[in-house]
């Protein structure tokens, strides 16, 4: 079986900056990276900087914790740490009770109610945030 | 500098006089009085609000008690943001004593964090320290530190004891010698008239030339709304600590000095008062 690329998948839409939805997206408006699968069309200019209304986030498991399948997502600015950690943990069919920590540049933890669009701004490199995630406290 | 020194013990010890009242909405056995609290502008509320928690408890029966939380003007007040910013914000412009609120139920999810311990208190204050250092020295220096460094860091905050404090922060405000600065300075800015929480973004303390950039740098670069030229005479205040440092002033002096104990400069843009 070949290898699957990665494909660069959309985070569902939140009502809330918290809540969570899983839903069907299409991913028509999905940010140019190389899989074959999603539909990029190759006119779609991505417009520059700021303008970009979702950033590329690429998520690391530490230690035991289980591996996301999909590792590349496209995702709102807006999107709140919290709703990254609620999304990640309905993927991975986490109990509500168990706890997952996210951290930046393997060493600070960012505020639940931090924007991944700052984070992005911040600690950003080749056009994504690396975050990993954790059940357990890795780096304090 | 002495005069420098001084700067850094006047933002630790700055104290705002708070007036804290039971909502009225709460049940109690008898009347609840106000109580009256100087509060440090530096520190967060659940970590100094012990005394208001037990006085407003003593007139309330156990079940009528959930995780405390306050309000100002209807506004749910963040603990997880300094108490110095909070103010700063909200309330400059009206008389003193600040007046908070207390509630015991009906804790407003959307709006604010729990804050189930003061574990949980000490974990957002050294992410925050580890963030500011990531930004200044791409997290070197907070790395090199030792965890009991890392904990005369926290239980000098905690327990306001300024040179405890220092004798470690003192290292994070430190640059190599042929740099004129850190590489990009922590801040955030908050307004109350935008949807977002606060602008950060990378921001060099010395532009390509060797030119020091100043706050006005910083704000026309990534604010430019709150420095916008007279129209009608909307200027905005730009505020840390409660008082209008110059747009001249360096920002790598004002980093250095005017950050919180979390290295961060968290900078107000209120509109003007109106007296």
């Amino acid at each position: 079986m070949a290898e699957e690329p990665e494909s660069v998948l959309q985070l569902p839409p939140s009502t809330a900056s918290g809540g969570e939805g899983l839903s069907e997206v299409s991913p028509e408006t999905v940010t140019p990276e190389p899989p074959s699968s999603a539909a990029v069309s190759p006119g779609t200019e991505e417009p520059a900087g700021d303008i970009k209304k979702k950033i590329d986030i690429l998520l690391k498991a530490v230690g035991d914790t289980p591996i996301m399948k999909t590792k590349k997502w496209a995702v709102e600015r807006t999107r709140t740490i919290q709703g990254l950690i609620d999304f990640i943990k309905k993927f991975l069919k986490l109990v509500a009770s168990e706890q997952l920590f996210i951290y930046v540049n393997q060493s600070f933890a960012p505020s639940p109610d931090q924007e991944v669009g700052t984070l992005y701004e911040c600690f950003g490199s080749d056009g994504k945030l690396v975050l990993h995630y954790c059940k357990s406290q890795a780096w304090g | 500098m002495t005069d420098d020194r001084d700067v850094l013990r006047d933002v630790w010890f700055g104290r705002i006089p708070t007036c804290f009242t039971l909502c009225q909405d709460e049940i109690t056995e008898r009347e609840a009085e106000p109580y009256y609290l100087l509060l440090p502008r530096v520190s967060y509320l659940t970590l100094v609000t012990d005394k208001v928690k037990k006085h407003f408890q003593k007139v309330m029966r156990q079940e009528d008690i959930s995780e405390i939380w306050f309000e100002y003007e209807g506004t749910p007040l963040k603990w997880h943001y300094p108490i110095g910013l909070l103010f700063d914000l909200l309330a400059s412009s009206s008389a003193l004593p600040w007046n908070i609120t207390v509630h015991f139920k009906s804790f407003p999810e959307k709006d604010l964090l729990h804050c189930p311990s003061k574990d949980a208190i000490e974990a957002h204050f050294m992410s925050c320290m580890k963030e500011a250092d990531a930004l200044k020295h791409k997290s070197q220096v907070i790395n090199e530190m030792q965890k009991k460094d890392h904990k005369q860091l926290w239980m000098g905050f905690q327990n306001d004891r300024f040179d405890q404090f220092w004798a470690i922060n003192r290292k994070l405000m430190e640059y190599p010698a042929e740099e004129n600065g850190f590489r990009y300075i922590p801040f955030r800015i908050y307004q109350t008239t935008t949807e977002r929480p606060f602008i950060q973004k990378l921001f060099r303390p010395v532009a390509a030339d060797g030119q020091l950039h100043t706050l006005g740098d910083l704000l026309k670069e990534v604010c430019p709304s709150a420095v916008a030229p007279e129209d009608g005479g909307k200027k905005n205040q730009v505020m840390i600590h409660g008082i209008e440092p110059m747009l001249e002033t360096p920002l790598q002096w004002l980093s250095e000095h005017l950050s919180y104990p979390d290295n961060f400069l968290h900078i107000s843009i209120i509109p003007q008062p109106t007296d």
